[in-house]
């Protein structure tokens, strides 16, 4: 493990990795008595049990050890001080400082620093303790696929079988397993019978692997005589002398591996951290320069602090993160409905910029399940339904060929279906046989009824079971009528065996002599069925002569004492795993989404390519090089690669290829097919992905790239992805614990629906991130003209908490919920790198546009009350120091009449009431511009009841706050006068005015340059937001 | 090696010198953000300076348009000391209180009786002072009433320059605030002054006299125009003298206005029909 260490910080590619883990195997080169040496254990009796208990201790329990987890302390904390918080912190901690100068210099301090402080804190902490138990929840799902049940491994010490927990096995054991069993660790086999094994989890291989005693390859991954922790026993026993437990198992290794490899930040998190980088630059900005201000107009240091507060409060959108938070949990839940479990809430807009998918073939693209695809019989071939459903053409049943082609494959065919499942569909049930039978099975159920009864009736006489050097199966029956004593023979296999030895054909129920025209037709038929990548079966039949073969004759199966030859050919018989229903929908999607699809499969090419045609992978009309050769006749070498858009790429090719033709192969292809790749190879794709430029117009490098997967083997390709989406049923407990997605049903067509989730919650962040700063601009201003022009404050600080934390809340949340604009999924996926969450086009219109509007609109509020008060602008400018001094209790209005310090205060923290109405109003129109970036309201419509709700909501909440009895001692916001509500009115109904010209500017010019100069900035300034 | 392009990139940034781009824009492109800005800006600026006035045009010029957050006048004690409402000093000690003394000498100026009989009528007393308008025809300006100094008497600062402090006998005057329109006082009886000692001074207090007699302020004072309208509006005094009052201790008074129609002000407004101040007056002897 150190050298991989080493290895890796050496920056050798990963995939090297996986050669030193099994550098220090040599177990399996070892002869069983030196594997018993070294373990200092016996062969017959196994370990002692003091030896056991040492080794034990030594050792540790067999167990992985669960990835480092953060401390729940530290979660917390991460939450309580980082992003905005720690600007929030500092505004408390000067409250609190102004607030104890003010109580050590004066006599009856007044309280508000201590308040603000107070709530400042509370803030924090509240805000904090929600986003912690937001990331727990989702923790929590995660753990829920930890809830596994304690194995049990059956060992042998002092030569007695017991049954201890899988954990307390120790190396050096002598263990048993028989088929269904789970490896309870890495061992080296010593004796087995019929032993198979699954390590598909481990290698991607999907064949169960022979197990046995002997050292077959030096690579202790391919050597025969090794099982692997974790992996599945399918048939047979073995048993074994454990080599490594826990983590120095080889899935231990790979899990410890994937811990290590380094994860980088997920889109949306960067697009945060640049995003609270340019606000707290601005509030620091601003902050410095208008304490330094201060001193310099002479304020004194504690004002200055107090101004420091409030500009600090006022441009922190305290609420804006929880906001996020909220959204991206709104829609995780969402995609969860449909079937993509997220377990990092960031992930969820991570698929949305992703512009490269590789996708495993087996049970991702396809359902996993071998299925008749098509047949030959009568001399034409046949399409059988495919579809997971049976919605699906059907064909001619009624061909006296085809109930004999049936009658084969029911009665030559060892698979059966496991008991009590009559209720379950028939292609849902559970089938004891090898896939290709189960196919055959499942067809021939479908569409001729009870197999069972079939074979019932013909009874089973003889049978041969399949073999490869036969390379054909068969079996003599009884016929099904009672009068008739022949026997009949079915054979099935390799076409071509089945073929050499028929020498008739049945053609529409009638035998016919196999000719030289016949025997074109059917190489033809199966040359169209191998192109498609289907498994081909022949099928043939004979009914044996009853002079030959009486009643009763014993048939000999060791030595053949019957007729194999000149048989009766029926007809061939295709599978193939089918595409899943929804794929080729989804593949295309993604081809308009501009997200390019890459398959990487363990299958043969052939296979590999017809399923990729037939999802869409490679679509119609674009050839590989080799289809080009083949359409000029001329050699492959001679294409131009330029000219093949395709390209199907085979394992043992990609292993010579440098960087160089790698990087040029995903550069110039865009539709590609990995086959014959070994799990281990899919790492080099995914970096290969990562490194090529996301599209065509930049040069930065760097892809989004999405990784799907379900083996041990994957989960480094799941955690270097910047997306890994693991596979809820047939995924392996590492790849979901690397993964950053589950589909809960392994289904492609999933992950799709997740990008287009991830697109619009993009676009709607954006658009929640753009109202939320907007009313940034009207909560800073009054701070700045206060300290400049020396005006009563016109919005105080609590009164900035109320529209962050209370009236924006629901309008921001809204937005998330928003439909999309168009047609999300035919567009290019985000360029990271230019179309920000945040950029200054965003900034420009919320802040120096719709922001300053929405500051008119309060301060005209503010002025119109002073004014009806008594105050006149022109008395309140430069009036600040009298204003806000307690002494002064007969300060005189525009009229002559006299007001008292309180009296005066009730009149400012009504304007403070109303400025924050005025907000709301001015928000109204802000969260209906926001809806759209480029429609109008009226092309997009008002069908968003969450934000019809939010509208009526932020309006009551403002009316409670500004009507409610006790809340002029409460917050200090006291009852507005009905007309007072509609002083901001007109600002609201400008900014809407406003925009919905902006935006039919830019459905005009889209290009950007209109004729007017004022559009001519505008459709420049939107014309990357809209894009973003 | 990464620095350094990071750098460059910085650099180019602020100065593109193949593109001519500052801060990755031309200069024509600044200018043209700039100008919108400009217009943009201006033409908010009209927007709301037309919003502001056709505001004001809803205004009247002689009385603002809400006044109930003056329903109760607020009410101020000269002289007035600082920040605080404390008014503290040694008799022995000239300069403590000769501050005070010149404090009301200035507050008292432009009550002057000959100041008064230029400017003011002498109104018939006891009786509101109404001008209505006629109409729409404004009966301005509105004629004010004299408020001569001599009325304080012994606090007018005329026989005693001092106002009393030289001898223990300090003399406070206090002023309740103009409110528009104000009628205070119900059924011909005026609103008058009291004052008190708060909580456990009570013993301290000694004797009060009041100028005018009973702390009244007459009737003929009100209601007011407005300082458009009543230019010379003079604001009526009452003036306490405290006769004997504790020395070398902290006596909290408090002196409020006794009118039957005006409420009593909320308990958060300590200066809303009532005002507060602590004496202190020191003396060797």
């Amino acid at each position: 493990m150190q050298l991989c260490k080493l290895l890796n910080t050496l920056n050798i590619p990963e995939y090297n990795l996986y050669l030193c883990l099994f550098i220090f195997q040599t177990e399996h080169k070892m002869s069983v008595e030196e594997v018993c040496r070294k373990y200092q254990t016996d062969i017959v009796q196994g370990l002692t049990n003091a030896k056991a208990a040492e080794y034990l201790i030594r050792d540790g329990p067999n167990a992985l050890t669960p990835p480092p987890t953060t401390p729940e302390w530290v979660k917390f904390c991460r939450q309580l001080f980082g992003g905005f918080s720690i600007l929030l912190w500092i505004g408390a901690i000067l409250c609190f400082l102004a607030y104890a100068i003010q109580a050590a210099t004066e006599d009856d301090p007044a309280g508000d620093n201590l308040y603000l402080g107070i709530v400042l804190t509370a803030v924090v902490i509240i805000t904090g303790c929600f986003s912690y138990f937001q990331e727990a929840k989702s923790s929590k799902i995660m753990e829920s696929f930890k809830n596994m049940v304690p194995q049990q491994a059956l060992v042998i010490r002092e030569g007695e079988k017991v049954q201890i927990n899988a954990e307390e096995v120790v190396a050096g054991d002598l263990i048993e397993v028989k088929g269904g069993d789970r490896i309870p660790a890495d061992i080296r086999v010593v004796s087995a019978h019929g032993c198979k094994v699954d390590n598909s989890s481990l290698t991607g291989e999907s064949e169960p692997q022979n197990r046995s005693p002997d050292c077959t390859h030096d690579n202790p991954l391919e050597t025969r005589n090794i099982a692997f922790f974790s992996t599945n026993c399918v048939e047979g026993t073995a048993r074994g002398i454990v080599i490594c437990t826990g983590d120095r198992t080889v899935m231990g290794r790979i899990a410890t591996l994937t811990s290590g490899l380094e994860t980088g930040k997920t889109p949306i998190a960067k697009e945060i951290e640049h995003f609270i980088h340019i606000i707290t630059g601005v509030a620091v900005f601003l902050g410095v320069t208008f304490f330094i201000l201060a001193i310099i107009l002479g304020y004194t240091w504690l004002e200055a602090v107090i101004f420091l507060i409030g500009i600090i409060v006022a441009n922190v959108p305290e609420g804006l993160l929880a906001t996020v938070t909220v959204c991206l949990t709104l829609t995780a839940k969402r995609m969860a409905k449909k079937n993509c479990l997220v377990k990092n809430l960031e992930a969820v807009e991570t698929l949305g910029s992703t512009s490269t998918i590789c996708s495993d073939k087996t049970g991702t693209l396809t359902q996993n399940r071998m299925t008749v695809a098509h047949m030959w019989f009568d001399n034409q071939i046949h399409e059988a339904d495919t579809t997971e459903d049976q919605s699906g053409a059907s064909f001619d049943k009624s061909s006296v060929t085809w109930l004999s082609l049936s009658r084969i494959a029911a009665l030559c065919n060892r698979a059966q279906f496991k008991a009590g499942q009559d209720s379950i569909a028939i292609l849902k049930r559970d089938v004891a046989g090898d896939a290709s039978e189960s196919a055959l099975l499942k067809c021939i159920e479908l569409s001729c009824g009870s197999v069972r009864l079939m074979r019932d009736k013909n009874k089973k006489v003889a049978e041969i079971p399949f073999n490869s050097t036969n390379k054909y199966q068969l079996s003599v029956h009884e016929t099904e009528d009672p009068n008739d004593n022949r026997y009949l023979l079915v054979m099935k296999g390799a076409p071509e065996r089945i073929l050499d030895r028929c020498t008739t054909i049945l053609l529409q129920g009638k035998e016919q002599p196999m000719d030289e025209e016949m025997k074109e037709a059917f190489q033809n038929a199966y040359m169209e069925l191998g192109g498609l990548g289907e498994r081909v079966l022949g099928f043939c039949h004979l009914l044996l002569p009853e002079d030959q073969y009486p009643k009763g004759f014993a048939f000999d199966t060791d030595d053949v004492n019957f007729q194999t030859d000149n048989l009766c050919f029926v007809g061939l018989m295709s599978m193939i795993d089918p595409p899943r229903a929804a794929v080729p929908d989804a593949v295309g999607k993604c081809r308009s989404a501009g997200i390019k699809v890459i398959m990487v499969t363990g299958d043969h090419p052939i296979t590999a390519k017809a399923i990729a045609k037939g999802v869409g992978i490679i679509s119609e009309g674009n050839e590989t090089v080799e289809d080009i050769a083949a359409r000029l006749n001329i050699p492959v070498s001679q294409v131009n690669p330029r000219d093949a858009k395709a390209c199907v790429i085979h394992g043992t090719d990609l292993k010579d290829l440098s960087q160089d033709q790698m990087d040029d192969i995903l550069r110039n292809h865009t539709e590609i097919v990995f086959a014959r790749t070994s799990p281990q190879q899919k790492l080099i794709i995914v970096e290969g992905c990562q490194r090529q430029p996301p599209n065509l117009h930049t040069t930065s490098q760097q892809t989004i790239v999405a990784v799907t997967g379900d083996g041990v083997n994957d989960s480094p390709a799941l955690k270097k992805a910047d997306i890994g989406v693991a596979m809820g049923i047939s995924g392996s407990d590492v790849s979901k614990q690397a993964a950053d997605m589950i589909l809960l049903d392994d289904n492609f067509a999933s992950i799709v629906t997740g990008v287009e989730e991830g697109r619009l919650i993009f676009d709607n962040l954006k658009k929640s991130i753009a109202y939320t700063l907007t009313s940034n601009i009207p909560e800073i201003t009054p701070f700045l003209l206060f300290i400049i022009v020396n005006i009563p404050l016109p919005l105080g600080t609590i009164t900035i908490l109320c529209i962050d934390l209370g009236t924006d809340m629901v309008p921001a949340i809204s937005l998330a919920y928003e439909a999309a604009e168009s047609d999300i999924m035919k567009r290019q996926p985000r360029n990271p790198f230019r179309d920000k969450l945040v950029n200054e086009r965003l900034i420009s219109i919320a802040y120096g546009q719709i922001g300053m509007i929405q500051a008119l609109g309060g301060f005209f509020a503010y002025f119109v009350i002073m004014a009806e008060n008594g105050f006149l602008p022109s008395r309140l400018v430069g009036i600040r120091l009298n204003w806000d001094d307690r002494g002064v209790n007969d300060l005189e209005d525009s009229y002559g009449q006299q007001w008292t310090y309180e009296q005066r205060k009730i009149v400012e923290f009504t304007c403070h009431t109303a400025f924050f109405v005025s907000i709301v109003v001015v928000q109204w129109a802000d969260v209906i511009i926001c809806k759209t970036r480029r429609n109008s309201v009226f092309q997009q419509g008002m069908k968003n009841k969450i934000l019809i709700f939010g509208l009526f909501e932020e309006t009551a909440l403002a009316a409670f706050l500004s009507y409610c009895p006790g809340m002029d001692v409460a917050l200090r916001m006291y009852p507005l006068k009905p007309t007072w509500w509609f002083c901001a009115f007109p600002y609201s109904f400008l900014i809407f005015v406003y925009d919905e010209v902006r935006k039919l500017l830019l459905r005009r010019n889209p290009g950007g340059f209109g004729t007017e100069k004022q559009t001519i900035t505008e459709a420049q300034k939107e014309k990357n937001i809209s894009l973003g | 090696m990464a620095k350094d392009g990071e750098k460059n990139e910085w650099k180019e940034f602020i100065w593109n010198p193949r593109t001519r781009e500052f801060l990755g824009r031309t200069a024509s492109s600044w200018g043209l953000i700039l100008l919108f800005y400009l217009i943009f800006y201006v033409f908010l600026a009209g927007l709301f300076a037309l919003t502001m006035y056709v505001m004001l045009q809803t205004l009247d010029d002689h009385k603002p348009t809400w006044q109930d957050r003056l329903s109760t006048p607020g009410m101020v004690i000269r002289p007035k000391a600082d920040e605080t409402y404390e008014i503290v000093y040694d008799i022995q000690n000239t300069e403590t209180w000769d501050m005070y003394a010149q404090a009301l000498d200035r507050f008292l100026a432009p009550y002057n009786n000959s100041v008064q009989s230029q400017k003011n009528d002498e109104c018939v007393p006891d009786k509101y002072f109404v001008q209505e308008d006629s109409g729409d025809v404004k009966n301005n300006p509105k004629r004010s009433c004299q408020f001569n100094r001599t009325i304080l008497e012994e606090c007018s600062g005329i026989n005693d320059r001092y106002y009393g402090y030289q001898e223990g006998k300090p003399c406070i005057i206090i002023k309740m605030n103009r409110v528009i329109g104000m009628l205070p006082g119900k059924n011909g009886q005026a609103p008058y002054v009291t004052c008190g000692a708060k909580r456990e001074d009570s013993d301290k207090i000694g004797e009060l006299m009041y100028f005018p007699p009973n702390g009244t302020f007459n009737l003929m004072y009100y209601p007011y125009y407005g300082k458009k309208a009543q230019v010379n509006y003079s604001q009526p005094l009452v003036a306490v003298k405290f006769l004997n009052i504790t020395v070398n201790e902290d006596v909290n008074i408090e002196c409020k206005i006794n009118a039957n129609n005006i409420p009593i002000g909320s308990e958060r407004d300590k200066f809303a029909g009532r005002v507060s101040f602590k004496l202190r007056i020191n003396t060797m002897n």
